[in-house]
């Protein structure tokens, strides 16, 4: 009895994890389109650190866009039954995505305010939140950062 | 001067989710079933391969390895034993008339009674029997006594406690190994295949009880001449199981007691055994072996 109340409780968790998890991601993904193309006029560059810039510059103010995103039960199952056989980890390909691009646009909304003309020398990090340390039952976050120089 | 009709700039998608090359394109709950049917299948066969091999050498232990495994795990039973009484000795006769003659036991039955509400009876490795005196006080006749004593004896014979061990053993430290840790562990993964291992230890179980089933009642009807009062018990506790039992069924090491029944009656309809005869009663002082026979009442 014991463990098939173990099975319904790791059921509901699954079913939950996946309702709410695959309705946010979508609408995040739909949010996310939106949002890149009212920043597309805004170029970001990964180069800039030492190099000459074309353009004349007279001002520069950090830029840094973060996000943090919780992993749900679903995925956390997937992932770790994915651990067993190896291979893409394909439900954690999609929360990547999403961090980055949020990380990013929220760099760059922070870039268009200040107006700048150009984000150079932008570097990405990635950080594991939580997650197995943090409790049996949680199931862990990820945090990406995306920072940058805003030129004027 | 012609107008030139412009329209206003609408960008495309910046990243589509076809042109997206971070993301693979497979529906999240294929990925997770495809997941699921592999480790569950795998699980299953290491297991059973796994249970198979140690279950057969097992059996190869000597009956002195016996005797000494079953000492160490007789000394982890915390219950409280009742030593010195008359039920024992009854107890131990009883399941001594279940041999047939001339059948041989590789080790020395020990009857252990132990006082405890719950209504138990069970075999340990190196031949120690374990019966709770709680089921003295929900058996009625010696006949359904008999028959739960010769389905202990059926599990001693078939080497069952040493089987189970040692696919227990073996399931333990394979999980161990892969760094899964027992059932208790509650990670959600570790789950499916603990329990895909359980699944088949109870599978094996339920083998051997319906084994020990059989065995248990044809020396019952070779000890009393028929077979008749001897299932009582299970059919009583049938009526009391109710509807939880139906739903957790899959999850007894015990098969049903119904199909339990069944079978049983089915295997005497076959072999032509008697199913009627007389009952034998109990001793009186079955429950409280401090008196005499008189004062019981």
């Amino acid at each position: 009895m014991e463990s098939l109340l173990q099975i319904f409780g790791i059921l509901f968790l699954l079913i939950i994890g996946y309702l709410f998890g695959n309705y946010r991601e979508k609408q995040h993904f739909k949010n996310i389109k939106q949002r890149e193309k009212k920043v597309l006029r805004l170029s970001a560059a990964s180069f800039g650190g030492q190099q000459v810039i074309a353009t004349k510059v007279t001002e520069t103010k950090l830029v840094v866009g973060s996000v943090v995103i919780s992993i749900d039960y679903f995925k956390m199952i997937s992932s770790m039954l994915r651990n067993l056989v190896g291979g893409k980890v394909i439900v954690y390909e999609t929360l990547l995505d999403r961090s980055r691009r949020e990380a990013i646009l929220r760099m760059k909304e922070q870039a268009i305010e200040w107006q700048a003309k150009q984000i150079l020398n932008v570097r990405l990090e990635t950080v594991a939140i939580g997650g197995r340390f943090g409790g049996r039952l949680d199931p862990g976050s990820v945090e990406v950062i995306a920072y940058g120089t805003g030129v004027k | 001067m012609s107008i030139k009709y412009v329209p206003e700039y609408v960008p495309k998608d910046v990243i589509t989710e076809e042109s997206n090359p971070n993301i693979t394109r497979l529906h999240p709950l294929k990925n997770f079933i495809y997941l699921l049917i592999i480790v569950v299948s795998v699980s299953i066969v290491i297991f059973f391969a796994l249970g198979y091999a140690a279950s057969w050498l097992t059996t190869k232990i000597s009956p002195e390895n016996e005797a000494q495994v079953g000492r160490l795990l007789y000394n982890t039973v915390s219950e409280a034993e009742i030593i010195d009484d008359r039920r024992i000795y009854y107890l131990d006769e009883l399941l001594h008339n279940m041999l047939n003659p001339g059948e041989n036991l590789r080790l020395p039955l020990t009857v252990h009674l132990f006082d405890s509400d719950d209504v138990n009876a069970a075999i340990m490795s190196g031949g120690h029997v374990l019966i709770n005196n709680s089921l003295l006080r929900e058996v009625k006749s010696e006949n359904e006594l008999a028959f739960i004593l010769a389905h202990e004896l059926g599990h001693f014979q078939h080497k069952d406690p040493l089987k189970s061990l040692g696919r227990y053993l073996v399931m333990a430290s394979a999980l161990a190994t892969v760094g899964i840790g027992t059932s208790s562990s509650s990670d959600g993964l570790s789950k499916v295949v603990s329990w895909t291992g359980e699944m088949t230890m109870l599978h094996y179980n339920r083998n051997q009880e319906q084994q020990a089933d059989e065995y248990g009642l044809e020396r019952v009807i070779n000890h009393y001449g028929h077979g008749n009062y001897s299932l009582d018990f299970f059919n009583r506790f049938q009526e009391e199981d109710g509807e939880y039992y139906q739903i957790s069924q899959y999850f007894e090491s015990h098969p049903k007691n119904q199909n339990r029944i069944k079978h049983l009656n089915q295997l005497a309809n076959n072999n032509n055994w008697k199913m009627q005869g007389e009952i034998t009663s109990l001793p009186k002082w079955i429950n409280c072996p401090d008196m005499d026979e008189m004062q019981c009442e």
